[in-house]
């Protein structure tokens, strides 16, 4: 392309050297962070991460697995990626793109120049294989086919030239671009594994096994796979045609190597950062004040606090649909679910069992979450057990007997399960608070311990009267509607409103009024391309969450790192957020 | 002794069968699937679910998944997939195995020269305060569980500015090749699961070897020894040890399959890459054969571990071989 232009007659000059200012350009330049406390640093140096298990496989889209997200992500990159002060969507593989008025058509230009870990060429047909061939593969494992799906149409995507791609929805989509994030995978190395190759649809989760020799695995990431060994460490090393360089045009990452040591047990992670073997670690509540007192008394480390946007923040819920009539309709009236959040003692919780370290929490969006989050701190109310009785009382739910515990009916007490998760941090003494507080206004909570990969599945199943779960935050509404809009896939305190069928309509006719508005406002909200009008739906719809409890949100955790003094420019990073991955910035000092 | 050996052998496969039937039977009953600790992904939908289903065989009744597992063992050797990760169940455990017996045969081999000095010299010196120091200690490595006495070393390590605390390497070794720094790495390492799973097994054969010994230097045929003016050494190696150690024989056969559970707690606690972590893991997220395949490998151990133990009892007792 350059040469063909270098050829015609000087009147195009200019046009050239615009042309090849952007081909020198390609390189994405990472600026603008001060405010995060983010300087020029200088290239070497090693820094050591820790995985909670080994990876299952290096195959992102075979096997959903958090281990290898967190290494994923230091291998490949989408075509958009989040700001990191501002988590708005910016360019990354993509330079730039167009969306058509009607929000149908998304046209993105590639980053030209980009060059895979093993010196290939990165194109459009990269692009377009990856979304194609992976993750609208609904054998993949990992894939995202469901995503891609809209009113039951497949969204299309194609090759314009070699680099733009055009995708075509069904429908307008206004956090499209957000699922952009996904990351983009070599066709020259996986080709053989996808039905374009000739292979089975299943066959692409049998790429890339945890055993594939470190060459085969190719990215664009800031780092390639240097060695894994088995059940003790992943290696990455820089790539050294990674995209990105810093405010001086140094490239980056800064860093020569990545390493991940293998460890399973959260307080065998805490020696490891304690003995230097780990440079950092993301830590929990409970470790904060150990840590902390290490760092004030002159340990060669930081603990830093950080109110970010992801993360789950645990509620409680009630199930619409429990087994006992009498319970499902008590648990129905929102006028009882305000009631037990009287009870509900927040700023104990805060202070008992995140150590201080949580907030209050929003409804469905977090509060540091500016663009969409509305001020809902009044409708968390306050802890007053009299008025939580109070309200129980005017419900009809009295203690008549006279044993301490309130009647649902004649005969039969306010008696039901809490169901937690037992090997967890937080979930037992937030459990035991709830239980102890509602005991005191006469409402009898037993305790029901599971595991917490169980939650979810028990969750669904439609056996339990009252959990104890979380759901994590995004950045924008729209990436949660199975959790918040009724009849959702996940919105599982209300099953009778689940279609039969995935992607058919849920059952409207059931819905309390204020879930059918809810669910209007989902829709509405799904097709508006107008950022304005969606702020006023969400806006109301978190009002309308913070009024009526569907689930009734505890504390916003804040999230806890601790970085060695050796590194400089550490933001805080959940873990596996693609599109979020700071770590390019980390230089040894 | 061939044919003894070989019926044993034989006797073996009805049993492993059994025990492969009801291993699976118990993993079956298991609640959940093995696709519900996916659910909070929000890119998993059902339609994922049913067609993962659909390529494990999870949609098959249980007993042909079964019959079709069974029958690639005996026709193949093929001990299945592993569905987390996407590759042979021999491969996954193949990578994990050689650490696993290394670290298992250094431990054994630990207790055992602890354990059988110790308990040789408190049943001859059975008043003095050394063996009550060793009883005592015996008891302490036999009351602390093995992950809490890990923890502690790690804790005692760490307390003394040490930086060796946990896995089998230092970082920076870790991928390296083979070379005498690495090795003193491994032994700098190394101490704190041995001797953390080698205390526990200590006390008990201790006191069995002690108890056994006594037993034997009550017998006639002791005194008879030392009545013929036979030096002590002799009285002890050549009658004593020889009949008290018959017990212990039979103990270190049936201590094979502690080869994969025993090290579960220790091995996360101290991030060892051993098998337990991985049989764990398995049964807990219902990776059916690799969970299947690790019992019967545990199962086996124990029984190829009982006919070891025989033969080399008889071996050892002649009385066994002609009874």
């Amino acid at each position: 392309m350059l040469k063909r232009t270098r050829s015609m007659p000087r009147l195009l000059g200019l046009v050239t050297l615009a042309l090849l200012g952007g081909a020198l350009a390609a390189p994405k330049k990472v600026t603008g962070y001060g405010s995060l406390g983010i300087t020029d640093g200088k290239p070497g140096g090693t820094y050591t991460l820790v995985l909670g298990d080994s990876p299952q496989s290096l195959n992102y889209y075979g096997v959903i697995d958090n281990n290898l997200g967190l290494i994923a992500q230091q291998l490949f990159d989408g075509l958009v990626e989040f700001n990191y002060a501002t988590y708005k969507v910016e360019p990354a593989l993509a330079e730039s793109w167009t969306i058509s008025p009607d929000g149908k058509v998304y046209t993105f230009k590639l980053r030209q120049g980009v060059k895979w870990s093993d010196g290939q060429t990165f194109d459009a047909d990269d692009v377009v294989f990856t979304y194609d061939q992976i993750i609208m593969n609904p054998e993949a494992r990992a894939g995202d086919a469901a995503s891609f799906k809209l009113d039951g149409k497949q969204v299309d995507v194609k090759k314009v030239d070699a680099n733009t791609v055009q995708f075509v929805l069904p429908r307008p989509s206004p956090a499209f671009l957000l699922q952009m994030r996904s990351f983009i995978m070599p066709k020259h190395k996986l080709l053989k594994f996808s039905q374009e190759g000739g292979a089975k649809p299943a066959d692409i989760n049998n790429a890339w096994p945890s055993n594939v020799a470190a060459a085969e695995v190719v990215g664009t990431g800031p780092f390639k796979l240097g060695s894994y060994t088995a059940g003790q460490k992943v290696t990455l090393v820089k790539n050294p045609n990674y995209w990105k360089v810093d405010g001086k045009g140094t490239k980056l990452p800064y860093l020569n190597g990545l390493d991940f040591l293998i460890i399973r047990d959260p307080q065998a992670q805490v020696a490891q950062f304690l003995a230097g073997n780990v440079d950092q670690l993301n830590i929990s509540g409970a470790q904060f004040p150990d840590l902390k007192q290490r760092e004030v008394s002159g340990a060669p480390f930081k603990v830093m606090r950080s109110t970010a946007l992801f993360g789950s923040p645990p509620f409680v819920a009630y199930n619409f649909d429990a087994k006992d009539a009498a319970l499902a309709k008590v648990f129905s009236d929102a006028r009882f679910r305000r009631a037990m959040q009287s009870a509900l003692n927040r700023p104990r919780i805060i202070d008992a069992v995140y150590n201080g370290l949580a907030s209050l929490p929003g409804h469905g969006v977090a509060p540091v979450n500016k663009e969409w989050y509305t001020n809902t701190t009044k409708q968390l109310g306050t802890f007053d057990l009299k008025a939580a009785a109070a309200a129980l009382d005017a419900l009809g739910l009295r203690d008549t007997n006279g044993d301490g515990v309130r009647e649902i009916s004649r005969g039969k007490n306010l008696e039901f399960d809490l169901t937690y998760a037992t090997d967890s941090s937080v979930y037992p003494a937030i459990a035991t608070i709830l239980q102890n507080d509602f005991g005191k206004i006469g409402v009898k909570v037993n305790l029901r311990g599971i595991l917490a990969k169980n939650l979810l599945s028990t969750g669904q199943s439609g056996n339990w009267e009252m959990i104890l779960h979380a759901f994590g935050d995004q950045p924008d509404p729209e990436l949660r509607k199975p959790i918040w809009q009724p009849g959702g896939a996940l919105y599982y305190w209300h099953r009778s409103l689940q279609p039969a069928k995935d992607g058919d309509r849920p059952n409207v006719a059931r819905m309390a009024p204020w879930e059918k508005e809810i669910y209007t406002i989902f829709d509405d909200a799904a097709t508006t391309t107008d950022r304005s009008k969606r702020k006023a739906l969400y806006t109301r719809w978190q009002l309308l969450f913070a009024q009526n409890l569907p689930v009734t949100p505890i504390a916003k955790p804040e999230n806890i790192g601790a970085i060695s003094n050796k590194y400089g420019n550490y933001i805080y990073n959940l873990g596996v957020i693609p599109g979020y991955n700071p770590v390019p910035l980390i230089y040894q000092k | 002794m061939l044919t003894y050996t070989l019926r044993r052998i034989l006797g073996m496969i009805p049993t492993l069968l059994v025990i492969s039937a009801v291993c699976f039977a118990v993993i079956k009953l298991q609640p959940g699937s093995f696709t519900d600790q996916y659910l909070e992904d929000p890119r998993f939908t059902r339609e994922t679910a049913a067609a993962i289903s659909r390529q494990l065989g999870l949609d098959q009744p249980a007993l042909v998944q079964y019959g079709r597992w069974l029958w690639g063992v005996v026709t193949r050797l093929d001990f299945g997939y592993s569905f987390l990760q996407n590759r042979p169940v021999v491969s996954v455990i193949g990578d994990l195995l050689g650490w696993t017996v290394f670290l298992s045969l250094i431990t054994l081999l630990f207790s055992w020269l602890v354990a059988v000095p110790l308990g040789l010299y408190t049943a001859f010196n059975r008043h003095g305060w050394p063996a009550s120091i060793a009883n005592f200690l015996g008891y302490v490595g036999l009351a602390i569980p093995d992950f809490l006495a890990a923890l502690l070393l790690v804790a005692l390590v760490l307390q003394l500015g040490g930086t060796n605390v946990g896995g089998l390497f230092s970082p920076a070794y870790i991928d390296a090749p083979w070379s005498w720094a690495k090795v003193a790495d491994l032994l700098g390492h190394l101490w704190i699961p041995v001797l953390a799973l080698g205390l526990e097994g200590v006390a008990g054969l201790m006191r069995q070897m002690r108890a056994s010994t006594l037993d034997v230097l009550t017998q006639d045929y002791i005194r008879t020894a030392r009545a013929k003016g036979l030096p002590q050494h002799r009285v002890i190696w050549r009658h004593a040890v020889r009949n008290a150690i018959n017990p212990l024989i039979s103990l270190a056969g049936l201590s094979l399959p502690s080869l994969i559970s025993g090290t579960i707690i220790v091995s996360i606690v101290l991030s060892l890459p051993t098998i337990g972590p991985l049989l764990y893991d398995s049964l807990l997220n219902k990776d059916q054969y690799t969970a299947l395949t690790l019992l019967m490998l545990s199962a086996f151990l124990l029984l190829v571990g009982n006919l070891l133990a025989d033969l080399a009892l008889a071996w050892a007792d002649p009385r066994v071989r002609y009874a």
